[in-house]
């Protein structure tokens, strides 16, 4: 049996056995978040918040990336130990390994269900974000919603995003499938988005930070002249420590003892 | 005869610098109830999980079917279904979800997933989230994910573990009903050596990561002679004391009762004679026919060692 049908099987049970869990709820209210905040904001306040004569949506867009900066590589830790404890806790590492599918195909429908996961809700804080600046342009004609919207940009960001986060995604979920213990993944994660937030103050190699390198990838969307594709190494960093990595951890996974 | 199912060809494994099997030969034949025994830590689990491909042997060969599980993994594991130690259970899921989760592992067919609720009788709750199952029902549930694609080989590792005892019953009786109506052929793991004497056709016995016994569960009985000696007395440990000095194995101490195994009628005699030498009060002496308890405790002469 070939590998992309196999793939096809264990993603569809990867997914079915979300089903009920805080998995899926959470997955669609965590990416609301921050656009309701900002709705409130920008409802309540937004016309101290957005000057006349510039760009209403860049306004949103800034008050969304920088607290999803923030916000959404704790999302993602939580995330990565989600699609791996739920069999430690259900003891169903030895079931899923004793399937008649290989044990690639496991790991991979595992991988692909958890970057499918980290896709959609980028896609949907993308979404939201946008939602919250149609709902203005009806409540509050005055803050300029009507025009200056660039829909592929504003997309753009987020595909940004989800590759630049690629990197610090496939080290916690390495560290998530090694064991049970769920306090090593959160300590790690946590760390590392901290130390970013304090190395970034100053240190000049802060940018090869895997936790930092969706910081470096939207910085200075406000200036001048910006180019959502026109710095690509935290790209290339982020996917190349990425595939490193799942590869490295699915090499362990295929020859491991499983318990 | 028939090819095995199962053929092990001295098998090794090691946990680091741990021995755990030590030359391990198995030939499980087609159609048996096949009874894999032995005391907590003998290996047990060790091998189940080398016949699955989830430890690779040190050393060793392991064939299923007649080919090697290292060239023929996928193939192989589609025709076995297993249920190891503690079971699988997702709890946030009902038993149908937790079948439907297989179900889409395994392309198997939906009609399937009722025909096992109907097989294990878990059909009234299948509904019921898994995290209000009792354990009797996790049990179950274990073996209809087992059973779920029809397999000719069903591995089950001690699968009356934490059962009351119509729990046992009734998981004896459902393994009795496939290895007889669907034909399965059967490997079951136990230390509880009374329910799986009832039950099996052929018996292994492993103490110590080594085969002490493996054949007929008649041939075991026919081979040993030896049979059980109750003796209750007033002194359980001077006496435990004084047998141990004749050499023989105590098998189990009790408040005023001590029982081992013996070989024969004039060895009671001795025994006898040496306590009440030893100012003992000797209130009975009662021989039972062998059974396959002691006979294991025998073979494996650990309990007191």
């Amino acid at each position: 049996m070939n590998l992309a049908l196999q793939l096809r099987r264990g993603l569809s049970a990867e997914i079915y056995k979300f089903k009920g869990t805080l998995a899926f709820w959470p997955l669609i209210i965590a990416p609301a978040f921050i656009p309701f905040i900002n709705f409130m904001i920008l409802w309540r306040k937004g016309d101290s918040l957005i000057q006349p004569g510039t760009n209403a949506w860049d306004a949103l867009l800034n008050l969304s990336i920088n607290p999803g900066n923030f916000l959404f590589p704790f999302f993602l830790i939580m995330l990565a130990l989600l699609v791996n404890n739920i069999e430690y806790n259900a003891n169903t590492w030895k079931q899923i390994y004793s399937q008649s599918l290989s044990r690639t195909a496991v790991y991979l429908s595992k991988v692909k269900a958890f970057l499918l996961m980290t896709f959609i809700s980028l896609f949907l804080f993308a979404s939201f974000t946008l939602l919250v600046g149609f709902l203005l342009r009806y409540i509050s004609p005055d803050l300029g919603f009507e025009e200056g919207l660039n829909l592929g940009l504003f997309y753009a960001f987020y595909l940004k995003m989800f590759l630049t986060v690629l990197g610090m995604a496939s080290i916690q979920f390495w560290i998530s499938q090694q064991s049970k213990n769920l306090i090593l993944p959160l300590g790690i994660g946590i760390a590392g988005v901290i130390s970013v937030i304090i190395l970034i103050q100053g240190w000049k190699y802060t940018k090869y930070h895997p936790y930092g390198y969706h910081i470096f990838g939207n910085s200075g969307f406000q200036e001048e002249g910006f180019e959502i594709w026109g710095s690509m190494d935290p790209v290339y960093y982020s996917v190349g420590l990425a595939i490193i990595v799942f590869i490295l951890a699915g090499v362990q996974q295929v020859k491991r003892r499983i318990m | 005869m028939d090819q095995p199912i199962i053929k092990i060809t001295d098998l090794d494994f090691y946990f680091k610098d741990f021995k755990a099997l030590d030359g391990v030969n198995l030939n499980v034949p087609k159609g048996s109830i096949y009874g894999f025994l032995g005391p907590n830590g003998a290996g047990k689990t060790t091998t189940i999980r080398i016949l699955l491909d989830l430890f690779r042997p040190s050393s060793g060969q392991v064939e299923v079917f007649g080919k090697p599980i290292s060239q023929d993994r996928d193939n192989i594991l589609g025709k076995v279904g297993a249920l190891i130690e503690n079971p699988s259970i997702y709890k946030h899921l009902t038993g149908r979800q937790n079948l439907e989760v297989i179900r889409r592992m395994t392309s198997t067919s939906k009609s399937r997933i009722d025909e096992v609720l109907e097989i294990v009788r878990l059909k009234d709750n299948a509904d019921k989230k898994a995290k209000n199952y009792s354990l009797g029902m996790c049990q179950r549930l274990g073996l209809a994910s087992a059973l779920l694609t029809d397999p000719e080989l069903l591995i089950l590792d001690e699968p009356t573990n934490g059962l009351d005892p119509s729990g046992i019953i009734e998981m004896r009786e459902l393994i009795q009903e496939l290895n007889k109506n669907h034909g399965k052929t059967i490997f079951l793991s136990s230390h509880m050596l009374s329910e799986i004497e009832k039950l099996v056709t052929d018996v292994a016995i492993i103490d110590q990561g080594k085969i002490l016994y493996e054949g007929k569960l008649k041939g075991l009985q026919d081979g040993n002679n030896s049979n059980e000696l109750t003796i209750e007395l007033d002194n359980v440990e001077a006496a435990s004391t004084v047998i141990k000095n004749l050499n023989f194995t105590v098998s189990s101490i009790n408040n005023n009762s001590i029982i081992l195994a013996i070989q024969s009628r004039e060895e009671i005699a001795k025994i006898n004679k040496a306590l009440v030498g030893n100012g003992i009060e000797v209130y009975q002496l009662k021989a039972e026919d062998e059974n396959l308890e002691s006979i294991f405790l025998n073979i494996t002469n650990r309990l007191d060692q």
